[in-house]
Parts: C-alpha cells; structure tokens; sequence
C-alpha cells in the first residue's frame, strides 16, 4: 500500500471548524422562517399521577394561539418507543414523570404560546410514587407502566450472564470481595437543548429540521404516529450542539409535535426546549445498584465473579433495555475469570426516565467493578495496578462471557504506559505515609477498562454511504450516520479522499437527511467511525475502481499499471492526466460517477435467555490513572492530573481522537465529584447549572493522554472506536485516588456531595 | 428608545429597542447575529458572552440599553475585513479545539477578552480566563492549548515590531 495521505495525519482539521469558530453554523435555534409559530409544551408538576380532566380548546381562544394538540391527535395516542413501545409523543391517561409532555400549543408569540398554555384545563388524580429501583420492586407497590412488558410488575427487562458456576470458586476462595456500589444518574448536558422545526409541504408531507442523533429513525416514528408512510416525513439534521446519546427519545417527541401542528396549521412550527425544561423533560444516564462478589487466590489471581445489578430506569424504558445488557456483559470488567454469572433487573420508577447516555450502561458498571478490584488488592495487600497487570485480559484469553479473545488486545500495554507516564509507583508509596496530621491529602488512583464495540447483540449493525462526482468535478458523500460533534463528517471525509486519492477538500459530506442518505440504524454505540467508516471505504473503492476504468482507457494502458501522483493519474507512457480529466474521459464514456456501499459487523450471536455467547465483534480497552488532593477541612477534591491510553485500533483523526478523550474525561470527572442528577420522591432537585454543575476549564486537570495502536483487521484501516469508552475509566479512576487520599474506600457518586469525607 | 452603539466597528443606531430589551435578544432577533448563543435562563452557561468595551459580558444578563455609546464585538467581528479567519479562530480550529461547536463562539469571546487583559497568560490563567463558558465536548484542553499558542504568537509579534 502507498504511504497514507490522511489516516492518521496528526495536521487534519475537523471539515466543519471554519462555520463553527465564524459564528455561522445554524443550529435549529437560529433558524427561522417567515411565518413560523411557536409552539410551547404544557408539561407534568407531578411525578405520578393521572389525568382527569384535559381540554384544549379554552387555549384557542387566546389571541395569537393557532393550535393545539394533547394525545388524542396522534395515531394510537402517539405510543412509540424502541425496543420497548412504551412512551407517547404527548401523555395519555397518566403522567409518569416530572417534566413529561402533556399538550402543546402552537402561536404567534412567545407570550400568546405562554398564555395558551396557561388556558389550558387539565386535573391530576396524584398516584403514589416509586421513588426508587429497590421499592419498585416491592410487591404492593404501585404500577408506573399501564401494562407490565415482563408481566412482573415493574419490572422492565431482565438480563444475565452464565458463564460456568462461580459458586464453588467462591465459596472456598482464599479472598472474596463482597460489596455494593451506587451510582447515581446523570445528565447529559449539552449546551444546545433539544429543538425542532416543522414545515408542511404542498404534498401534504411534512420536512422536519431536528437536533436528533438518528434522523431515519426519527423519521420513521414521526411518520408512524401521524399516520403518514415513511417518505411523507423527511428528516434534517442541522448542526447539532452536543448529543452524548441524549438526543434520540426526547427529540423525537419533540419533533412529532411540531410536525403535527405544522399539518394542523400549515404553518411551519418550532419548539425550543428551556434548559429547564430540558433537564426535566430529557433522559438520564441510568442510576443503578451493583453488587459485586469476586474471589482470588491467595497470589492474587482471580477466580471468579457474581454480579447483580438493579437498574433504574425511570418512567420509560427508552434504550435502558439495551444499554442494561451492555452494563450485564461488562459487570466484571476486563479480567481473566473461571466462571462469572451476571444477573440485571432494570426496573420502572418516577425518576425521570432513563436512556442512551455515552458509556451506555459500562460506565456504572466499570465503576463499580473498578472500585471493587481496588478493595479486592488492597486486602490481598497488593498494589492495584500491578493487580490488573497479572488479572488483565491479553490476547488469547477469554472475556468474563467465554468469547476468546485473538486480536487487538492492548489492555496491558494501556496500563503500563498510565503507570510509567504517571511516576505511579513512587506517588502511590509516597502517599502511602502521609502523616495523619496533614489536611491536605493526595492520592492516586487507576482504572481499566473494556468495551464492546459496536450494537454487538444489541442489533444488526450496518451502515450505508454515497457518493458522487458532480458536475463541477467536486464530491458529495452521504453517509446514514450523523455528527453532533464528535467529528465523524471529518472521518468520512478523510476515508473517503485517502481511497480516491484526492484532496479532501475536493468532498463535500450533505447535511444529513432522509431523502439523501440511506438508512444506516441509530448514530449510536461509537460505531461512526468503524461502521460508518468501512461502508465510506467500501463506496468509495466502487467510485474508485469507475474513475480507474477510465482512466486506463484515457491512458491507453491497464488499472494495474496506474499510478498516482497526488489526484494525476499515471500511466506507463503517457504523460500525466488530471482527476478532472480523468472524471470527464468517464462521462465521455457513458459511465455513471456515483456508488453506494454498505458494510456490516462480523456475524455475532448472544443468546438472551441463556446469557451465553458472543456479545461483541471485538473490544476496545484502556487504562486511566488520577492524581486527586483531598481538603480533609472542607471535603473540596481537586483532581491533579490524569493520564489516559487507550486502544481504539488505528487512529484516523489524531487531534478529533484526542478530543473525544479529553472530552470524555471531563465528564468522567463530572461523574465521580460533581453531578449526580438526583429526585426526591420523583421530584428533580436540579433544573439548571447553578445547582447541577458540570466540570468549568477550573475543575478540570492537564490530562496527558495517548492511544496504544493495535490493528483490528475488520476496520477501516485497522480503526475500532473510541467515542464512549474514553470516558468509562475515569470515575472510578478519581474514585480510587480519593479512597487513597482519605485513608477510607468509597462506594457512590459524587465525592463532593458536601459532605466531608 | 433609539439605541446607538458601536457594533463590530460599525456604529449603529436601532429604534424601537425596549427598556427591558436583553442584549441577546438585541442581537439575535433584531440584529440577527446569530453567532451568540442560548445555553441557559440562568448566566451560568456562559455561551451567549460578548465583548462589551472588551469586557466579557454575558448578553443574557445585560439590558440592551446598557451598551449605549459602548463598543460591542461578537463573534462576527472578529473577521478580517476580507474573510480572514482571526488568530485565536485559526488557532481553534488547527489545535482541534472545536467539536459540536454551540461554545465556540462564546470561548472565542472569553479567549479574546483575557489576552486584551492579561498577553502572557499561564495555563492556568487561560483556564480561569475561560471558566465562565461552559464546555460539555472537548474537556477544554485543546482550547488551552490554542490560546496559549496564540498568546505566544502575539507575543512575537510583539517582540517583532520592537
């Protein structure tokens, strides 16, 4: 192969930055059209309760209201939901959670919406509330679903693990670790709320401009509950600010909304959430209960690990189902067992709703097997990395699910850069015997981690790509999978110029819309890179081998003796043709200058019932270690630095790669000292960023960081993934350094709670 | 009331403009600016700052009166006459600084705002210079990183013209 041009080229630049730092990208908020209303949301004060009376029409006789919509104006009352058809686009009989849509009202103002909402009659029967996953559980307590999908109460799904029997190994096991960790929900975020714009077309159709992560599958239940086909509702996505996972369920209701008052009033129709209402109204990272036993050998090997998670998953399913069993396949973490049994209830209760968050269930789970490991080597009296070091999963060895390990495995090799990079081993002794006096206390802490790349059993894992020459010899690349941030339109880009051999600024990658791109399943799981990336590989080797053709013909020679020189083209006599020469040859020939591809997972198989089986195509691993300063007087945490390596495979965007670490990172660190969305009986006690604070510039660390290059043969130049799992080993890595610190292990989030330690 | 400012080195003057009118509405639905952002009702998020007299201001906690006679850059003024990127959005971009981009313009701002004030910066200077723009996708290093190189750049710039 020639010498890659972009893979990997520490220069490249992210190929939407000039819009970005000019000011000139239009999120959804800074569009608007002639004519547009604004629509408002009537949302629950109540946790649970149900509805006794609601009635619109007194709204529409506030001057400047248009319209207005509740349950009753959507097909089957609006209920959709994935994989778990639960959830409505406005509440129908009951409300579930704080925050949750009840009507929205569509006016020529601001003010009038406001009033309109305010004209609404609506009346609340309040229900008793399931406060939390362990009183979920209970057999009198009272029903959050209308109709159960296990036929267990509120239970939601069920999920395990049964690898071999760990009961023997456990039970006689020279060291046995038994503990239960918290971790509390959190929120994603980002600095743009959820938003949406409707406009009716003339075909009685309707075009959706919307903050979404998946505008095919935003398309698809927007079209289901207004009743239309799929092709009646078409889905843009403008650039969007942040996402983390949090922009699927909630935007979606969120554009069925406004897409039904759009056809109501053939009107175009925008609803911006506040950042109050999007911290109430939005799903959460999961909070969940992890009891874990590990047994060892009195050397130190492990044995064998019992996991039982419990899960709260809110009012709604939304991707908990998905992202529990992604929690149940990591609970062990990224060790060498005999035998380990995993077992998952995920659980109904009216805290919020929970969802997709990045990390996706192995965030909590890491956290709470990562604290756990630590206990573990410190009652065999052993130093905690050098315990992962003789523990971690190499290659050969078997995942705690029995899938064998082969190949691109660089989990040791993460732990001995974090170790050497950090000094560990003289800070760890060196904070071993600070003087008790001291009020000020350092520790230092580490974390790995595995995670599975992709859907895995989660679902059939493809996505799909287009491209085409134009009429001015410039590119257009479509691809299924979106960008909200985290830089896969430069991926794309890259990929595709490294195979047609042309400057990237030659492609141009469509915003992303129903009507251009093809069908690629959910922009989730980090699988933009990988997925996305090979299906632009592939669609692009298809372009190529057309523009090849002719330029053999042009060149009066065959493909196999063409050579490049940067976009010429070469051949063995002749002198050197241009790429534009080259694309006008093939339209002289008749050739058509366009190709689609699509690219799948390698074949995987989970077995659900059993809990056996192949989880996942392959893993990313990664190992983090933290230094933290503890003031014993005021309980104040202050991270000192942190150091990161992880395995992704080949790195394509070197500075994009890095800053999906350093971001992840960050809210890794929010995760262990500062968050923790909490409800008090099913009330949130944090709708804004005075009281839910996210990490500042101040409370975030130097963070030196790198990426250990394996080669995962099935990626796009050996690529794997790496947008979610940056994030999974810094909690518990910041969680380790303060048990140091403070002399005291620590079992929940967040460590400034205001509590002093 | 008629408001007359300076904008983005342009003086202006805009009628009809309300007592309780907020900056931020002055520049986004009447101006059309569109580069400051929303992030929250609260100041806390920091997206929606501006340079009011080089001062950063959040333009969500400022009456639009109050910039009367005053000088006000946005995003949008830090363009060269012909297009040019400036030296700190050149920075942003080549140190990978940007990602979903809804901050963007506000750190921008509060990166201009602390080298007016403070040239030479240390890094954890630039970090409290920034603090008050919340960030949730680059976990700010790169954004340090960017202004500290152009902090150094002006700097020798500076030493150049001696």
């Amino acid at each position: 192969m020639n010498k890659l041009m972009y893979v990997g080229n520490p220069d490249l630049r992210n190929v939407d930055g000039i819009e970005k730092v000019t000011g000139e990208a239009r999120y959804v908020g800074d569009m608007s059209v002639p004519g547009m209303l604004v629509a408002k949301a009537l949302r629950s004060p109540l946790p649970h309760a149900r509805i006794t009376a609601l009635d619109v029409s007194p709204a529409l006789s506030v001057p400047g209201v248009v319209s207005a919509i509740t349950h009753m104006d959507f097909v089957d009352h609006g209920n959709f939901g994935w994989p778990t058809k639960d959830a409505y686009i406005l509440a129908y009989r009951k409300v579930r959670h704080v925050g949750e849509p009840v009507a929205v009202v569509a006016a020529e103002t601001e003010l009038a919406a406001e009033a309109g909402l305010a004209a609404i009659i609506v009346a609340y029967d309040a229900l008793p509330v399931v406060s939390s996953a362990a009183q979920a559980l209970d057999p009198g307590a009272p029903l959050v679903p209308e109709v159960s999908p296990t036929g267990e109460g509120n239970l939601c799904v069920r999920h395990i693990v049964r690898n071999s029997d760990p009961g023997p190994l456990l039970n006689n096991a020279p060291a046995v670790l038994d503990a239960t960790y918290t971790m509390p929900h959190q929120e994603h975020a980002y600095l743009e709320t959820e938003g949406a714009l409707a406009i009716p077309e003339p075909d009685g159709g309707v075009t959706v401009y919307a903050n979404n992560q998946s505008p095919h599958i935003n398309r698809d239940t927007t079209a289901q509950v207004l009743g239309l086909p799929p092709e009646g509702v078409r889905v843009i996505q403008p650039p969007v600010g942040g996402a983390f996972g949090g922009k699927d369920d909630v935007v979606y209701q969120t554009s069925a909304q406004v897409a039904k008052l759009a056809l109501l009033t053939g009107r175009p129709v925008r609803l911006l959430l506040t950042r109050a209402e999007s911290m109430a109204a939005s799903y959460k990272r999961q909070a969940a209960q992890i009891h874990l036993t590990l047994g060892a050998e009195a050397n130190g090997t492990l044995r064998a690990a019992r996991a039982e998670l419990l899960i709260d998953n809110g009012a709604y399913a939304a991707a908990t189902p998905l992202a529990s069993w992604r929690a149940t396949v990591h609970a062990a973490g990224a060790y060498r067992y005999q035998a380990v049994h995993v077992d998952t209830r995920a659980v109904y209760t009216n805290n919020g709703y929970s969802g997709a968050f990045r990390g996706f269930g192995n965030v909590q789970a890491a956290a709470a097997v990562e604290l756990a490991i630590d206990e573990l080597a410190e009652r065999l009296g052993r130093d905690p990395l050098a315990f992962r070091l003789q523990n971690c999963l190499r290659p050969g060895d078997h995942t705690m699910t029995g899938a064998e390990l082969d190949e691109s495995v660089g989990l040791a090799a993460c732990l001995e850069w974090v170790r050497d990079r950090s000094n560990w081993t003289d800070k760890r002794a060196e904070y071993a015997t600070q003087p008790t006096g001291v009020e000020r206390r350092r520790g230092i802490g580490v974390a790995c981690y595995f995670h599975g790349t992709g859907l895995g059993g989660e679902g059939v894992d493809y996505a799909t790509a287009t491209l085409k020459v134009e009429a001015d010899h410039s590119i257009t690349l479509t691809s299924g999978l979106t960008d909200f941030g985290q830089g896969s339109r430069t991926v794309f880009t890259l990929l595709a110029a490294e195979v047609l051999g042309v400057a990237m600024e030659r492609i141009r990658v469509l915003r992303p819309d129903t009507q251009t791109a093809l069908e690629s399943g959910p922009t989730v799981a980090s699988r933009a890179s990988l997925v996305g990336g090979n299906a632009v590989r592939l669609t692009a080797a298809k372009l190529m081998q057309t523009l090849e053709l002719a330029a053999a013909d042009l060149l009066g020679c065959t493909r196999e003796h063409l050579v490049r020189d940067g976009e010429r083209f070469i051949g063995p006599d002749e002198e050197p043709v241009t790429f534009d020469d080259v694309v006008d040859h093939a339209q002289a020939l008749g050739l058509q200058l366009s190709a689609q591809g699509r690219w799948q997972i390698p074949h995987i198989e989970w077995d659900f019932e059993h809990g056996m089986g192949i989880p996942y195509a392959t893993y990313v691993f990664g190992a983090q270690v933290a230094e933290v300063e503890v003031d014993l007087h005021s309980g104040r945490t202050r991270v000192q630095k942190i150091w990161a390596a992880h395995d992704a495979g080949t790195i394509l965007f070197p500075k994009g790669a890095l800053g999906q670490m350093y971001g992840g990172i960050a809210q890794g660190l929010g995760y262990a000292l500062m968050e923790g969305f909490a409800f008090e009986n099913g009330i949130p006690q944090a709708l804004d960023f005075d009281r839910y604070r996210i990490p500042r510039a101040t409370d975030v660390p130097e963070i030196e960081g790198t990426y250990i290059q394996t080669v995962y043969p099935h990626g796009p130049y050996g690529a794997k993934n790496l947008a979610e799992p940056v994030m999974v080993g810094t909690a518990p890595a910041i969680a380790n350094a303060y048990s140091q610190a403070i002399g005291r292990r620590v079992r929940s989030f967040p460590l400034n709670s205001g509590r002093t330690p | 009331m008629r408001l007359t400012f300076t904008l983005n080195g342009e003086d202006i003057a805009v009628d009809d403009v309300s007592e309780d009118m907020l900056l931020i509405d002055l520049l986004r639905e009447k101006l059309g600016l569109m580069g400051t952002k929303r992030g929250c009702e609260s100041g806390t998020c920091g997206v929606c700052s501006v340079l009011v007299d080089d001062r950063l201001t959040r333009a969500c906690r400022t009456p639009a009166a109050k910039v009367m006679g005053r000088t006000v850059t946005t995003i949008e003024g830090l363009r060269g006459p012909d297009g040019t990127l400036s030296d700190l959005q050149a920075s942003f971009l080549a140190r990978g600084a940007v990602q979903c981009g809804y901050c963007t313009p506000a750190m921008v701002i509060a990166a201009e705002a602390l080298l007016r004030r403070t040239p030479r910066p240390t890094r954890a200077q630039i970090r409290a210079g920034i603090s008050s723009v919340l960030c949730r996708c680059t976990g700010y290093q790169q954004i340090v990183d960017a202004i500290e190189l152009v902090a150094e750049q002006r700097a020798a710039n500076r030493e150049g013209l001696r």
